[in-house]
């Protein structure tokens, strides 16, 4: 009763189906399309949305097409496909175990019907102990052997590899562990990244999808960041040196370079990217040609207001960089020239250099000249900068059960490409003046290695009707 | 230049040679040259076997050592190199040379696209920081043998096609040496498994190393979602052959589509902004 009510389900029925499988992929292929044609999040899909219509961009947006791989219907159709695996699973599932369990009669004619010659051999004389010997040989090969008596004819039945039926439940499986541990992955882990400068330390990482910070009930503190290069100049490795720290109390020490993370209570620590800033002391230094001592020196900070010589107005440092165009490290000065009008232009630390790469109009414009406010010349004294790293800090406990499935849909590759459910017959016939022997098979697949298997079992079988013939001789 | 990019660039020719023989074979309708063909491909194997540890063994010698899989150059090379072993596998086994006329052009262009395109550096360079993984040589021999076994199917299926032509008849040298169509549906399908299990490896080991290297096992890269468009486009084709029964013309036409999938994901995707960045 129960049986049939759930055969008559709709909703059982619609998700049973194979076809449904194989529209779901091909949704989610060109769902995936769309989502590499559509920059997902990030500098790209900002630039992207701008040069949609404002209709067009609403659309996009109420649809999560900027992140669709996160989106709930996108979710809800890798439901769909999970619900499908799972039913169509359990729908054929008490057939194939009716298939290997329910042994087939042994005592067939059909499978003997149309049988190839070579499967098939007749020894002209009544031979009694003929079926007990094939029964020997057939138990040395299989491991169940059925038998059974029909008049003249002695029938046995053997089957092989039957479990290989199983092989595409456990690749189904696999795909629903594989979800499952991206689900446990998406509700109890998290991804985030954190910036320390060198011989600082940080307790907390700011949250990939911009939902706050996680305090990690620990520091973390980058002894030394270090950049080795080729030979050519291509980078060789970047590697961190960090501390882990509990409650002031060094605990532990490693290095992370890229591909080797470092783990510490659970978390992750991968080396995501580097950057400079400029330490706390900067200086500057103002030369003027007809001052006594030739140049005045100033401890500056961003944004610090500073006087120049002799109450000659002061200058302002609005930017500080590390790197200014990849020509080293700069300062931006803004300086009162009169009442209207403020000066702006960068200091770099080697103007030499600067004035070489850059282009000609940008070298002699106001902009880089460090001798913009006559007659004062500007120069970048000293300006040390502090190495920072970028760590990927995660933490997903769904990793492990992601390998176990990916471990098993291959292992269910193996099974049901490899492996295949062979069932053969064999029927020996006493008659009054003659034995014969016919050997018939079936299988699921790989019919090439049935039938050499046959044509194996069949020449043993002729080996041994040799044998007990030299011996009756 | 390296003297083994020096023997790839004479490989080039060596395969277009092979190509043309077997065409002959084809057109000419008997097995002389076809056997001309297959000595040629055998020592441009040879060659290529040899020239891939060669550079191997040149990047060594260069202090850099690094198995020859680290940029679009190399797997070029490499993908060749795969194509060649599984097609000479399939002769091989199956006994039959015809499909050399369809194969051997995909080594062959992968080999001029590779020495003779000027966008592709063929220098020996040092490893990035990011490539620097034991899953390196892993991720991409699955990943290479899954295409070039994808490739082999995309030549099957085109054979396949070609030969429904042939309504008998007619006496047609080209294309009564192609095999009998059920053959070719056996090998499109056997490539197709061989293509999809390596695929699903070249996936896994990926995962592995995106996991090792950046902390996530799936990213939705754009590499990554058009191996996974690729995959699902096989996933189909597989089941609409063992579950709904669908033989012969729809694969072939499925396996064409998923071939283009293949070259999107190993090409198309390049022009895209991504972490494989390798292949610039």
């Amino acid at each position: 009763m129960a049986q049939s009510n759930r055969k008559s389900n709709i909703l059982w029925h619609f998700f049973k189906s194979v076809k449904l499988t194989i529209v779901l992929l091909i949704i989610l292929a060109v769902l995936s399309i769309l989502g590499t044609i559509i920059p997902q999040k990030g500098q790209g899909a900002h630039e992207f949305a701008r040069t949609l219509t404002p209709e067009l961009f609403h659309l996009f947006k109420s649809l999560n097409l900027f992140d669709m791989y996160h989106s709930l219907w996108f979710r809800l159709i890798i439901g769909c496909l999970a619900l499908n695996l799972i039913i169509c699973s359990l729908d054929r599932l008490p057939g194939t175990l009716k298939l290997i369990r329910t042994p087939s009669r042994p005592d067939r004619n059909r499978p003997f019907e149309d049988l190839p010659e070579e499967q098939l051999l007749v020894v002209q004389e009544n031979r009694k102990e003929a079926p007990d010997r094939v029964a020997g040989l057939l138990r040395k090969r299989y491991r169940a052997v059925q038998e059974k008596q029909a008049g003249e004819n002695h029938f046995f039945y053997v089957t092989k590899g039957g479990y290989s039926r199983f092989g595409f439940y456990f690749v189904h499986l696999s795909i629903l562990i594989i979800l499952a541990g991206a689900l446990v992955g998406s509700f109890s882990g998290f991804e985030a990244y954190m910036e320390i400068v060198e011989g600082e330390k940080r307790d907390t990482a700011v949250l990939r999808d911009g939902m706050g910070s996680i305090k990690l009930g620990f520091d973390v503190q980058l002894d030394k960041f270090s950049l080795d290069v080729y030979d050519n100049g291509m980078p060789r490795e970047y590697r961190s040196d960090l501390t882990f720290i509990i409650d002031g109390r060094f605990v532990k020490k490693q290095s992370v370079i890229v591909n080797d993370p470092a783990v510490f209570m659970g978390i992750s620590f991968y080396q995501s990217s580097y950057g400079s800033v400029p330490s706390k002391d900067v200086r500057i230094r103002i030369r003027r040609p007809d001052s006594p001592q030739g140049f005045i020196t100033r401890e500056v900070a961003r944004g610090g207001v500073y006087p120049m010589a002799d109450d000659d107005g002061e200058f302002q440092v609005l930017d500080i960089r590390t790197d200014l165009m990849r020509m080293g490290p700069a300062v931006l000065i803004a300086v009162r020239k009169n009442e209207k009008e403020i000066m702006r232009f960068w200091v770099f630390q080697n103007w030499e250099v600067a004035k070489e790469r850059l282009p000609g109009p940008m070298a002699q414009s106001l902009m880089f000249n460090p001798s913009a406010f006559k007659p004062y010349t500007f120069i970048l004294d000293k300006l040390e900068t502090r190495k920072y790293t970028v760590l990927q800090v995660n933490r997903d406990p769904g990793v492990p059960i992601v390998w176990i499935g990916c471990f098993l849909m291959v292992a269910g590759f193996f099974v049901t490409f490899f492996m295949f459910h062979r069932r053969i017959w064999i029927r020996v016939t006493l008659k009054e003046r003659a034995t014969e022997i016919a050997v018939a098979g079936t299988s699921n697949k790989n019919q090439v290695a049935l039938q050499n298997e046959l044509k194996h079992l069949t020449q043993e079988l002729k080996n041994l009707m040799a044998t007990m013939e030299r011996r009756h001789a | 230049m390296h003297s083994s990019s020096m023997i790839f660039s004479y490989i080039t020719f060596v395969y277009f040679g092979a190509f043309v023989f077997y065409l002959f074979m084809m057109v000419m309708g008997r097995s002389g040259p076809g056997r001309v063909a297959t000595f040629i491909l055998w020592m441009g194997f040879v060659a290529h076997t040899f020239a891939i540890l060669l550079r191997w063994f040149e990047s060594y010698q260069m202090g850099i050592g690094h198995a020859p899989l680290s940029d679009l150059y190399e797997s070029l090379v490499f993908f060749s190199w795969a194509i060649v072993l599984l097609y000479v596998l399939v002769e091989w086994r199956t006994k039959n040379r015809s499909f050399g006329t369809f194969v051997t052009p995909l080594a062959f262009l992968a080999m001029a696209y590779a020495s003779f395109s000027p966008g592709i550096e063929s220098q020996i360079r040092p490893l990035l920081p990011a490539l620097k993984s034991n899953w390196l040589i892993s991720h991409v021999v699955t990943c290479f043998f899954g295409y070039a076994a994808f490739g082999i199917a995309f030549g099957v299926s085109l054979m396949y096609l070609i030969k429904r032509l042939d309504k008998g008849g007619r006496e047609r040298s080209l294309l009564t040496l192609i095999p009998a169509t059920g053959i070719l549906d056996d090998l499109n399908h056997q490539m197709m498994v061989i293509g999809f299990i390596m695929l699903t490896l070249g996936i896994i080991t990926g995962s592995v190393w995106a996991q090792s290297a950046w902390g996530r096992y799936w990213g939705w890269d754009p590499k990554e979602t058009a191996s996974l468009i690729t995959w699902l486009v096989y996933a189909s084709a597989l089941h609409s052959r063992l579950i709904v029964g669908w033989r012969g013309k729809k694969t072939a036409i499925l396996c064409i589509i998923g071939f283009f999938c293949v070259l999107m994901t190993y090409f198309g995707v390049n022009f895209l902004t991504g972490l494989h960045s390798y292949a610039k």
